[in-house]
């Protein structure tokens, strides 16, 4: 509804050049007010975007999420501060009800800055786990830059995303190019959470190391190493909300999104970095611009235009005209239908699953009696802006109450869950086919009017040889009576 | 004057007939206790499923009500209610309810459904006179016999106003087509027998009990056969009853093929086939020499016996036949369903009936009952042996299950009043007796048992008309020649104790009418220490608040006792109800019940539920709450799980159910004992938490809940309403997210710095 609402607005702003399919307030923690230059680049980035961003100071005594119980901002983007949390109005309970809200979170972390304490335990809310040492960044010997991190080789330069996409998932952060990772947090994703996917993993020869102690203790025990750290990781609440954790705060400033670096032990010098381009995926993500599902509409309806020559039926039943009836038969034959489109930042487009997935149906009760892959198709009233999936299936031989369930879960796309109840009944007394159809019921119809017939004969014999006994009853039955 | 001659049988016939209406009436107004208390309302649990089926029939129509799926009980399975339903007594509401419209009488069906059982209870006073007159000749028996069937309480527990349940139409069925049966089998009509089988049918539509008669018709048949009278008008109506019978009742969906398929009904199949046989016989036998016809008829019997044991063995072990049911079994053991089938033994009417009851529920009828059973005896015609069968065998059933008082109700009336009808026939003549009463003597001495009734039915006839001045015809059947009383003193001192017993026994069924069967218990009654009466109505407060704040289709989960009121008051889907035809769903809501959080919280998403509903009795003391029947859910959750649930755990090592500091961790954690005593100590200054109920002081720290959270609680705290949680929104386990409201911070996953923690899982994606 809120979706389809924004999808009316887009219409009308047309003239923006991007714009996120949930809302455009975009509040902006920065501890430093001098800071913000800093990442001025990126900001006038959103703003281009359509966002409106508000600055807010953590220790800002009015600042509050809420507004009147409702979240005030569609957004949220976090930078680093230097206290242990980010005071009173941006507890980690706080973020939390702003995300079950269904308010979006890009936290920024930086080594240089250290970790809260109050973040780390936020984190942990999300299964995702900060080295417990709050200075410790991700060193890699191996894919550091050269120019700026000769000696404390604490800049990570990784290659797009692209490559370490799995089948069935969608990449929308692959770049052009290498990105900066100055001073960087690394994050562990615990194993039970589906909602956790990474986007940017440590290469893996990275590992987390703690400049502050000195100890060898440190080194033989290490938070993480190589891909289980996680620079870039994305959460998606069951509603959908999306918080991302971003290792680097440093990786947004103006000075890495063109600097030029270079690999160690190569020969070419003086890349360019993508860090403005990966910013702007990830923002575009994490605000909603992208990965967006919308359900335009669902229908089912009765696939069979007459009921195999049943047509007395008395019983409560769909018509086969009846767009999203309550009530079906078991045994009917029914079409699904879903329409989904999908939000490419500044229009909704059609849905298409990446190669390897599909959009699946249940229909269940208690458990799926059916598992359908839905198959696409141009959506007819929408033919540019949504695809239908469809499906045509007979319903199991089985009464209750059914769901047509779709659940579409997948990382980087907003949840589609679509439940639609519905009755299953029984053949009703005079669905069945009648007696004389069936051929095995012949001896048995038979039998009937052979034994009519019987009858019929019997009386007339009877009826015929009545005078002779009649007389002779009357002769003994009635002298016996009286 | 007005009681001499032809004009003396017009004023007793109309005499009796204003009785008659008189004793309906008296058995009506005795009914009305609880309208004229509360308020015309449905009553307890069954009455409100077949109220809310009433409405569905007046609103959609027969054949939609035929064909009817339920899609709000017994989420997700649903109900083909229409096919396992007993639909007599709706459609007779139904009928009464289309009739009153088309007489311009606009009738509220729930009336209808109120009034309709006393209404019932004034045909079944007319039944049990028709059929206590085929027994005995004095009309002052049936109308004893009505009178008491009016107002005595063994029957009126079922038929109060608002009693809307099978029983209140099926009892007059039973009655009448017992009459009916006695009928046929006296006259040898096809007709009567026809109507037996048209009344019998009537009575399969209106309630399982109707197996009662389907299997006493055939013993009575077979105890006449056995007693060597056998005679062509038992076999008119035998055959006709059967044929008939069976076709109307295999009209019913629910019973379907049963009553050639099931055990139940195997008697009855059985019975016409050896009344055909025994019938041949009897015609081999006028066409053969005696020898040779003993000899044929030895050999037959054999034969026949062998083959149809043997075919019934064959067709029983292959499955063709259904095996007995378990109701059944627990009719002959009482200790069956116990071990067996919890779900029956559960129900509080299923257990043996306590002698008290007896008395309670017929007071003097009980030590008349003999009396008129061996009276019976005396003059022991086809009608007398019906009797007999019927009371030994009701006399056996009411032992065993409280509910079966009810079949017996009607023979003990019946029996009684034959009895009392005796005595007072003969201490209630004013006039002294004529030494000599040479004409009634020779038939009175019970020569007359087996061939001869219909001629000496016509003598006595032609007697009446001569003695009808002098004297009741009624002492035919004693045996001694016919002597009156001739001290006043002894008649009215017999008389005068009589008249004192039924006063008594009028004032008995008044008092346990009033006290006993009137609370609807959906509301409750108490007094007040001033004397005057406190109305408690937290059930319906719930109800209505469920019906006002929930969506249409939020799904309640309660113990099935409760099911049929939340459909028919709060009009939600329910998981379970009364209809309990699937025991393992009922297993899974009292595992939901009775196991902790973590277990119950999957089950109820996973059956959809939104709400959970309990009974709690211990702030107000009372008694029929969910933690006293909570034994019960454990027991039957037990018996489909075993390894999950276990009745032992629930008691202390000493083997005590209890609920204070001592209960059991398993009895503390089960969700039904936390959404019990959640919050109740917070009613009671610290520490004083009493439950009034159990009479113990409760642990003075709460219980907590994480997947539940309370929604409503009614003013007298009797139904607590809690809402199922969703997933946390952030993936987190429903304790953790709780915890992390309240403050507690998580524990990180054994990443931390410490050593030695083993090997550490790695994400794989």
């Amino acid at each position: 509804m809120r979706l389809r609402l924004f999808g009316l607005l887009l219409g009308l702003l047309g003239f923006v050049s991007a714009l996120s399919a949930q809302g455009q307030k975009l509040l902006v923690v920065i501890e430093d007010e001098s800071d913000k230059s800093k990442y001025s680049q990126f900001w006038s980035g959103l703003q281009d975007r359509g966002f409106q961003l508000s600055y807010r100071s953590p220790k800002d005594t009015t600042l509050s999420l809420f507004l009147h119980g409702e979240p005030a901002y569609s957004h949220l983007l976090l930078l680093p501060t230097k206290s242990k949390g980010f005071g009173p109005s941006l507890t980690p309970n706080l973020i939390v009800d702003f995300v079950n809200g269904g308010s979006n979170v890009l936290l920024a972390l930086s080594a240089e800055q250290g970790i809260p304490s109050a973040v780390s335990s936020l984190l942990l809310e999300l299964d995702i786990s900060l080295p417990p040492d709050r200075n410790s960044l991700v060193v890699d010997h191996f894919n550091y830059d050269t120019q700026s991190a000769g000696e404390g080789h604490d800049v990570l330069l990784l290659p797009s995303p692209s490559t370490n996409t799995k089948k069935g998932i969608k990449n929308f952060f692959s770049v052009d190019g290498l990105i900066a990772f100055p001073h960087a947090v690394g994050q562990v994703l615990g194993n039970a959470s589906p909602l956790l996917a990474s986007v940017l993993k440590a290469p893996s020869t990275a590992y987390t190391y703690n400049p502050k102690d000195d100890s060898s203790e440190g080194l033989e025990d290490v938070f993480a190493t190589g891909a289980q750290l996680n620079l870039v990781s994305a959460f998606q609440a069951r509603n959908s909300a999306r918080f991302t954790v971003l290792g680097s705060s440093e990786a947004l400033e103006d000075k890495w999104f063109d600097a030029s670096v270079s690999l160690p032990g190569k020969t070419a010098t003086g890349q360019k970095t993508a860090n403005k381009a990966f910013a702007h995926a990830l923002s575009a993500w994490t605000f909603k611009e992208l990965g967006v599902l919308r359900v335009n509409s669902v229908t089912h309806h009765l696939a069979e235009d007459t009921r195999a020559g049943i047509t007395n039926s008395t019983a409560v039943s769909a018509a086969p005209g009846d767009v999203n009836p309550e009530i079906y038969r078991i045994k009917n034959r029914v079409h699904y239908s879903i329409s989904l489109s999908e939000y490419a930042g500044t229009h909704w487009i059609p849905f298409t699953p990446p190669a390897g997935d599909e959009v699946q149906l249940e229909f269940s009760m208690l458990s799926p009696f059916h598992r359908l892959n839905l198959t696409p198709s141009p959506d007819q009233s929408h033919p540019n802006n949504a695809t239908t999936y469809s499906a045509d299936f007979v319903l199991p031989d089985q009464h209750g109450i059914f769901n047509f369930f779709l659940e579409h879960r997948r990382p980087f796309y907003t949840n589609v869950e679509e439940k639609r109840t519905v009755s299953v009944r029984q053949f009703a007394h005079d669905e069945w086919p009648r007696s004389f159809v069936i051929s095995a019921a012949f001896p048995w119809i038979g039998g009937i009017w052979i034994t009519v017939a019987g009858w019929v004969g019997f009386v007339a014999l009877w009826v015929y040889s009545k005078p002779e006994a009649a007389r002779r009853e009357l002769k003994v039955g009635g002298a016996g009576k009286r | 004057m007005f009681f001499q001659g032809e004009t003396g049988r017009n004023t007793r016939g109309l005499l009796r007939l204003i009785i008659l209406c008189t004793i309906a009436a008296a058995a009506v107004a005795s009914r009305l206790f609880s309208v004229i208390r509360f308020e015309s309302i449905i009553h307890e649990f069954d009455p409100w499923f077949n109220f809310r089926a009433t409405k569905y029939l007046v609103q959609h129509g027969f054949y939609p009500f035929w064909d009817w799926f339920d899609d709000r009980t017994w989420h997700p399975l649903g109900r083909v209610t229409g096919g396992t339903l007993y639909p007599g007594l709706m459609v007779t509401s139904g009928a009464i309810y289309h009739l009153l419209r088309f007489l311009t009488f606009p009738v509220d069906i729930r009336n209808i459904c109120v009034l309709l059982a006393p209404a019932f209870s004034g045909l079944t006073a007319f039944a049990t006179y028709l059929l206590t007159s085929e027994m005995s000749d004095s009309p002052s028996a049936g109308l004893l016999a009505a009178c008491f069937m009016g107002i005595t309480p063994g029957y009126i527990s079922r038929s109060v106003a608002g009693s809307y349940d099978n029983e209140a139409i099926a009892i007059f069925l039973l009655v009448y087509t017992f009459y009916l049966w006695i009928k046929a089998v006296k006259v040898g009509s096809i007709m009567w027998g026809a109507l037996t089988a048209l009344f019998y049918g009537y009575m399969v539509s209106a309630w399982g009990g109707y197996v009662f008669i389907t299997n006493l018709i055939p013993l009575h048949a077979f105890v006449l056969i056995c007693m060597g009278r056998f005679s062509p008008r038992l076999y008119v109506s035998y055959t006709t009853w059967y044929a008939l019978g069976t076709l109307a009742s295999m009209q019913i969906p629910f019973v379907g093929f049963l009553p050639i398929r099931s055990s139940d009904h195997m008697a009855a199949l059985g019975i016409f086939g050896l009344i055909q046989l025994v019938a041949f016989a009897e015609y081999i036998r006028g066409q053969l020499p005696s020898k040779q016809f003993q000899v044929l008829l030895r050999a037959m019997v054999l034969v026949v016996f062998a083959v149809a044991f043997g075919g019934l063995v064959l067709l029983t072990v292959s499955g063709t036949i259904a095996p007995w049911s378990g109701r059944f079994y627990s009719l002959w053991d009482t200790g069956y369903a116990k071990i067996h089938i919890p779900i029956i033994a559960s129900v509080s009417e299923h257990q043996p009936t306590a002698w008290p009851a007896f008395f309670f529920d017929l007071n003097m009828l009980i030590w008349l009952f003999p009396a008129g059973v061996y009276m019976c005896f005396r003059t022991l015609k086809d009608e007398h042996v019906f009797i007999v069968i019927y009371a030994v065998l009701a006399s056996y059933f009411a032992g065993v299950m409280v509910r079966l008082m009810l079949t017996l109700t009607p023979i003990v009336c019946v029996a009684a009043a034959m009895a009392l009808s005796q005595i007072l026939d003969t201490f209630l003549v004013a006039d002294t007796p004529t030494s000599t009463t040479p004409s009634d003597t020779p038939h009175a001495n019970g020569s007359t048992t087996s061939n001869g009734s219909t001629s000496t039915t016509t003598t006595a006839s032609a007697l009446k008309d001569k003695l009808t001045s002098a004297l009741p015809s009624t002492l035919r059947s004693t045996k001694s020649p016919l002597v009156g009383i001739h001290s006043y003193l002894s008649k009215s001192l017999t008389a005068g104790a009589l008249t004192a017993y039924l006063l008594l026994f009028v004032l008995h069924c008044t008092w346990v009418t009033s006290n006993a069967y009137s609370s609807p218990s959906v509301v409750l009654a108490s007094r007040l220490p001033d004397g005057s009466q406190h109305i408690i109505d937290d059930y319906r407060e719930a109800y209505q608040w469920l019906r006002q704040n929930t969506a249409t289709n939020a799904k309640v989960m309660s113990w099935w006792d409760y099911g049929y009121q939340i459909g028919g008051m709060a009009d939600r889907p329910t998981l379970v109800d009364n209809n309990t035809w699937n025991n393992t769903h009922i297993a899974t809501v009292g595992k939901a019940m009775s196991s902790r959080e973590e277990v119950s919280w999957p089950i109820m998403r996973q059956h959809e539920v939104d709400y959970v509903l309990v009974v709690f009795g211990g702030l107000l003391g009372y008694s029929g709450d969910d933690i006293n029947k909570f034994l019960w859910m454990v027991r039957i959750a037990e018996g489909i799980w075993p390894d999950e649930v276990k009745e032992r755990d629930y008691f202390t090592p000493r083997g005590e159910y209890r609920i204070d500091d001592e209960a059991t961790p398993t009895m503390r954690n089960s969700l039904m004992y936390k959404m019990s005593y959640y919050n109740y100590a917070s009613l009671f200054p610290a520490g004083q938490a009493t439950d009034r109920v159990r009479g113990s002081r409760l642990p003075s720290q709460g219980p907590e809940l994480t997947t539940v959270e309370e929604a409503f609680t009614s003013e007298n705290w009797i139904i607590r309403i809690y809402k199922v949680k969703g997933e946390d929104n952030l993936g987190r386990g429903l304790g953790e997210a709780v915890g992390f409201g309240r403050g507690n911070k998580r524990k990180s996953s054994g990443r931390g710095k410490g050593k030695g923690r083993g090997a550490r899982t790695l994400r794989v994606d």
